[in-house]
């Protein structure tokens, strides 16, 4: 960003040449770097102290034994190299933590964009009316705060009086008690999670789609393909780079999946929604930092290699 | 989608946390954690308090304290008090943040189960010999105690009553409260099955704070979470396995549910679905608030049941004054004054809260109410966990174990064992 600023002003002076109007222009660069740099300096020393360095801070605490008292002297506590890690990757909570949030991810990340894209183009094609209508239902979700979102959804997934139940006993099914079952507690989640994320998920799908132009299709159309054959082989892979930016962005936030069991179950029953970050920062309550910040970094390489692959597997080709 | 922006935050605050802590304190473990206990360093002087204190107070304590501290202002006009109220579930992370920075207030309401934490924390002054303790509930007076040494005073305090409805225990055909685990285990089969309950009565099945109420059956069969020396955990007793066995027996038998909905408690006792539960003074004001004029004459409380002892939960508040107060004998006076009998009963008056303050309960409000002088007696017999730094995360392993047992059928000596093996690889953190 800042290298393209200062390579704008240069192009006027292309033309000219000689040594005079070389050294002027070397003398106007240095100003421009040093302006560039003043101009640049609040957001690097803030960058610095407020994100690298707390960043670095961290990941060296999780290589000691730091807790909750050590605070107050923070440069006396000793190093235990990776004890930590040891001590998340066998504790019998965390790895349960793991599954948790793999299952999450590995069953909401594909229902969240396929209904995001569904909604997309559906919003694209079919209802060109009320599409604004339509594109702020879905995306309200996504700014509503979670803890009215969650009230909402207590409601719904209440056991007997629940709206989801009594939907479900008039085909004559007879619902769980969503939260309070181990087998349930999870889809219940993903599903509140769903309908909570795929409208941001949706709205960048509608850029990519409208971003691809008609006259593709009424090509596809002439050569005789269905709409179906339209959409697999035309619309998606021109989609890829949006597919590739909301699988990513989605997993991403779905990995560190927290506030939905933060807020509906704290976690159980019988610990089956805890999820990793929310353990994470149940460690980091009791003080014990080191191992903590271990997980955040478990974490942090989990997403980082998953991301990767994503990449890997999704980029042009 | 949106839940990194939290654990961002979360990890950038520990380690700002870190830095800001660095640049406060310099560098170097401090020596002073030697064995000999801690004694008191303030005494208080005679005049009236003065300057200004800052006081923290949690909830509706916080709203409600400003109206107390203005008498206090009166009777010492060259005081100032100002109180800030916090809530509740962002307490604790404040008052750490706080120890840790050195910005704490001069005084403060404290939660009963994190004196061990903050006395750890070396953050608290020692209670001067001059302030009695005497006339305090022996169960409150115990958790301003961390090893030998008290910090604090007992503020309020509250404990767990059996409470149950007076109309369908006539019609389950009881007259007179049972005493002892074998009635009440009676008494909740007659309300399902004569009173036409759902469920016989309502136990936490696990999940937060679960402990507190099967702890208390432990007790009273004899079990203690650690030995004297507060060193060692003692889950894995005999005692500790019968007291499980009975708790787990509620559910085996179907007197108690896994499925009910959580909060939900007032709900099913005000239809009589489930006629009974175990709980603190403040529930009879938000069953009556939710049946109305109707049910409170129906709602009966008695003591818990009898197996050795007859022991239940004290919970509550302490007050307490930090070691980095500037004005420490002002705030002493304070807090003696916060523990006097009649300010107590004053207190009871505007915030409900039951006065730790033996004395105070002769006072008509509360001797003429029909359910709290039950409570008063059976703080006579009531436990609070001992000061541990790492209780907290002791309770959560704890919780877990009960769930799994109340849910899917792990047997009391498995249980007791687990959650044995956790605490002490947790440890007591001293």
């Amino acid at each position: 960003m800042s290298s393209a600023t200062l390579q704008a002003p240069e192009v006027p002076q292309r033309k000219s040449s000689g040594p005079a109007a070389r050294s002027r222009r070397s003398g106007a660069r240095g100003r421009q770097t040093a302006a560039a740099w003043i101009l640049t300096l609040p957001f690097v020393v803030l960058f610095l102290a407020f994100t690298a360095g707390p960043v670095l801070g961290s990941l060296g605490m999780s290589f000691t034994d730091l807790k909750q008292r050590d605070l107050r002297t923070p440069f006396a506590v000793n190093g235990v190299g990776f004890s930590n890690y040891v001590k998340a990757l066998q504790d019998e909570t965390f790895r349960k933590a793991a599954l948790n949030t793999a299952y999450f991810v590995l069953v909401g990340v594909p229902l969240t964009l396929a209904l995001a894209l569904a909604a997309a183009v559906l919003l694209d094609r079919g209802v060109k009316r009320f599409q604004s209508l339509f594109k702020v239902a879905y995306y309200l979700p996504v700014i509503t705060s979670i803890v009215a979102i969650a009230v909402i959804w207590r409601f719904v997934l209440a056991p007997e009086s629940g709206l989801l139940n009594t939907v479900l006993s008039w085909v004559g099914i007879d619902g769980p008690n969503w939260l309070a079952s181990k087998t349930w507690a999870m889809p219940s989640l993903i599903m509140m999670a769903v309908w909570r994320n795929f409208g941001s998920a949706m709205i960048i799908f509608l850029a990519g789609l409208q971003g691809i132009p008609a006259t593709v299709e009424e090509a596809g159309q002439l050569d005789g393909a269905g709409s179906w054959q339209r959409f697999r082989y035309l619309i998606v892979p021109l989609l890829r780079p949006t597919i590739l930016f909301t699988s990513v962005t989605t997993g991403i936030g779905y990995l560190q999946f927290f506030e939905e069991p933060f807020v509906m179950t704290q976690g159980g029953p019988l610990n089956s929604t805890v999820s990793v970050s929310m353990y994470t920062y149940q460690q980091f309550g009791f003080g014990n930092y080191g191992v903590a910040t271990a997980m955040s970094y478990i974490l942090f390489v989990v997403i980082a290699v998953i991301t990767f692959i994503q990449f890997r597997l999704l980029r042009e080709k | 989608m949106f839940t990194h922006t939290t654990r961002r935050r979360l990890v950038i605050g520990g380690a700002a946390l870190t830095a800001t802590a660095l640049a406060l304190t310099g560098c170097g473990r401090s020596a002073d954690s030697g064995d000999s206990a801690p004694k008191a360093t303030t005494s208080i002087g005679d005049g009236p308090a003065t300057g200004e204190l800052s006081v923290w107070a949690m909830g509706t304590e916080g709203e409600n304290l400003p109206k107390l501290t203005a008498a206090f202002e009166q009777a010492n006009p060259g005081v100032k008090v100002k109180v800030t109220p916090i809530p509740w579930d962002a307490a604790h992370s404040k008052f750490t943040t706080a120890i840790t920075a050195q910005t704490v207030p001069d005084a403060a309401m404290v939660g009963t189960t994190w004196m061990g934490e903050f006395a750890d924390l070396d953050a608290l002054d020692p209670t001067p010999a001059s302030i009695d303790t005497s006339g305090f509930f022996e169960g409150a007076n115990e958790t301003t105690k961390v090893g030998e040494t008290s910090y604090g005073v007992p503020w309020y305090v509250e404990t767990r009553l059996v409470y149950y409805r007076k109309d369908l225990a006539a019609k389950a055909g009881i007259t007179t409260p049972p005493t002892d685990w074998d009635g009440l285990k009676a008494m909740a089969k007659a309300m399902k099955e004569k009173a036409g309950a759902k469920y016989g009565i309502n136990l936490q099945p696990g999940g937060t704070g679960s402990w507190q109420t099967v702890m208390p059956f432990a007790w009273s069969a004899g079990a203690a979470i650690t030995g004297d020396d507060q060193k060692e955990f003692t889950f894995d007793t005999p005692e500790m396995q019968e007291g499980l066995k009975y708790y787990q027996s509620f559910f085996t038998d179907k007197l108690a549910g896994t499925d009910l909905p959580p909060n939900q408690t007032e709900a099913q006792f005000v239809s009589g679905q489930v006629p009974m539960f175990i709980s603190g003074p403040w529930m009879a004001g938000s069953v009556a608030k939710l049946g109305g004029e109707k049910i409170k004459p129906n709602i009966g409380v008695f003591q818990l049941p009898k197996n050795k002892t007859a022991t239940s939960f004290v919970g509550g508040s302490n007050f307490v004054v930090f070691k980095n107060s500037k004005n420490k004998d002002s705030a002493w006076k304070l807090v003696k004054w916060l523990s006097d009998a009649k300010t107590q009963a004053q207190w009871f008056k505007l915030s409900t809260d039951l006065p730790a303050v033996k004395s105070a309960w002769e006072d008509p409000s509360i001797a003429s109410d029909p359910l709290l002088p039950v409570f008063g007696k059976q703080l006579e017999d009531a436990k609070a966990p001992p000061a541990i730094v790492n209780w907290e995360q002791v309770a959560t392993a704890f919780d877990a174990e009960v769930e799994k047992m109340a849910k899917s059928g792990q047997s009391p000596a498995d249980t007791a064992k687990a959650i044995q093996t956790k605490a002490a690889s947790i440890g007591t953190g001293s």
